[in-house]
């Protein structure tokens, strides 16, 4: 063989191997993508167009004694773009129903009360809790949120919500920026979040420290309200080990406006037996408040600090989320909560995960039981059992699963029990031997999938 | 006082940031689904709209859970 001989046989053995080579790589392509379970032209489709990611949720919520219930339905719509950047829509419905505490004390007495509407009124049995059973509502918000990056190591989200009651509206707009250093070890974050709100309450809101007036009579009614609120948050989340990442965030809320509530009323009581003063005259025969009542009044701003930290630490599979939050306002309110999750794994891509939560509050300066007709009023009052000295326990329990074409799923079931007392200086005669505080038991079960 | 340990904590915190975490090949575990801050947004919205509506504080892991004129 001379030598341009051998040069082309060269050649041709290395076309060959060439050859050999790229059907190789396509054999090797076709493989993974046939392991993957797709084929070359869908993949690169799937880079191009997005795809949404949907989290779907329904929940009952349901206090014991007729109090508050609410059915709830629940989604996240998700669109992911190239180079990371998001579209998340939510939406959820809340439909609403049962009484709830309206402030007023147990009496020995059966109390008649006018509904907020000022169009009838109601009776409480001798005894009883009064509580307001015009409670109905239904709730519908929307939210909807952009994310991306901006640069190598930042990431920006912005977003809007919306959400409308019978007598509520909310417009509200976030930001929020967060920054990795360390290689992606720390992450600081800063956002803010403002809303507008408008309260259109049934009937009109009442004069502060007003009495509760006849039904038909709107003379201490005021008309519309509203409120906004400023919330800022910073935060660091750092990843510690292998196995362990925290995250502790500072924030602060400012809230001004109308922060009453508009369908709460205290008992104005005789200073040594505790019990509710009668009417004066007689009630009318369309109906009429049977004892006196005095709508409640708050400062009109409030500013809350709370200081919030988080860990979660892998243990063999499982995993450990513990939270604690401390939040301190100027309405003297200080509070505690602690917040503890264990996620074991079943076989098969199941998982059980047991919660407890356990969480703690002072009650606010101006919480008072009742009024006492022999003291000059306050300024603000309050008798709502949210503003009061209580602590609150959910125990929970998840159990959630892989479908066949790798969906989540999950069901909780959680037991939330409130249970307050009122400062002892407050109780005024009677009111000794009566149970005060409305205690809360509810169940919160939900149903979620994701696909 | 109280601000002043709490600027301590920070600072330390921030000080020993720098020598903590894990090389990016070391993140298998710290990417599971499961060991991420909220495992599940809905749920987490959830609760902080209840716990908004029946105690007196809110917010802290992000914005906290109001909107509503709840009773």
């Amino acid at each position: 063989m001379g030598l341009a001989a051998a040069a082309a046989a060269a050649t041709e053995e290395s076309a060959l191997s060439q050859k050999e080579n790229a059907a190789i790589s396509a054999a090797l392509a076709a493989a993974t993508c046939s392991l993957l379970g797709t084929t070359i032209p869908a993949s690169v489709d799937a880079q191009e167009t997005a795809d949404w990611d949907f989290n779907t949720s329904i929940l009952y919520y349901g206090e014991d004694n007729d109090r508050v219930k609410d059915y709830s339905v629940k989604a996240i719509a998700r669109r992911m773009f190239v180079d990371d950047r998001s579209l998340s829509l939510g939406m959820t419905v809340d439909v609403l129903t049962g009484a709830t505490p309206n402030g007023a004390i147990r009496q020995d007495v059966p109390q008649t009360f006018t509904r907020p509407s000022g169009n009838g009124f109601y009776t409480v049995a001798a005894g009883e809790l009064p509580l307001d059973d015009t409670f109905k509502d239904t709730r519908v918000a929307l939210t909807a949120n952009w994310q991306q990056p901006v640069g190598e190591t930042s990431l920006v989200n912005v977003g809007g919500s919306v959400s409308k009651e019978y007598d509520y509206l909310h417009l509200g707009v976030n930001a929020k920026i967060a920054r990795d250093f360390n290689q992606r070890n720390t992450t600081v974050s800063a956002g803010f979040a403002y809303s507008m709100d408008d309260l259109d309450p049934v009937g009109g809101a009442p004069a502060p420290l007003t009495p509760m007036l006849d039904v038909g009579d709107t003379s201490n009614r005021t008309g519309d309200k509203d409120k906004d609120v400023l919330d800022l948050v910073v935060g660091v989340t750092q990843v510690i080990s292998r196995k362990l990442v925290a995250q502790v965030n500072y924030s602060y809320s400012y809230s001004d406006g109308y922060l009453t509530d508009p369908y709460k009323v205290l008992s104005l009581v005789d200073g040594t037996t505790g019990d509710t003063l009668l009417r004066s005259g007689a009630i009318p025969v369309e109906g009429g408040p049977s004892h006196q009542y005095l709508f409640e009044s708050r400062p009109d701003d409030r500013s809350k600090h709370s200081l919030y930290t988080q860990g979660k630490y892998y243990m063999n599979g499982k995993v450990l989320d513990i939270s604690y939050r401390y939040m301190t306002d100027d309405w003297e309110i200080d509070s505690h909560t602690l917040d503890l999750r264990y996620r074991w794994p079943l076989a098969g891509d199941h998982y059980i995960e047991p919660h407890v939560r356990y969480y703690t509050q002072t009650e606010a300066e101006f919480y008072l039981l009742s009024l006492d007709e022999s003291q000059p009023l306050p300024e603000y009052a309050s008798a709502d059992y949210r503003l009061g000295d209580f602590d609150a326990t959910t125990l929970g329990l998840k159990y959630g699963w892989k479908t066949r074409n790798d969906h989540d799923m999950s069901v909780r079931l959680e037991w939330y029990q409130q249970s307050g007392d009122v400062p002892g200086g407050q109780i005024i005669g009677n009111q000794a031997g009566r149970d005060n505080y409305p205690d809360l038991d509810a169940i919160i079960a939900q149903f979620s999938y994701r696909f | 006082m109280k601000h002043t340990i709490l600027l301590i904590a920070v600072l330390c915190c921030a000080a020993g940031c720098s020598s903590m975490g894990v090389q990016p090949w070391d993140r298998d575990i710290l990417a599971k689904a499961e060991m991420q801050l909220t495992t599940d947004e809905l749920e987490a919205a959830t609760d902080d709209h209840i716990y908004f509506s029946k105690e007196a504080s809110s917010g802290g892991r992000g914005f906290g859970g109001g909107g509503c004129g709840c009773n």
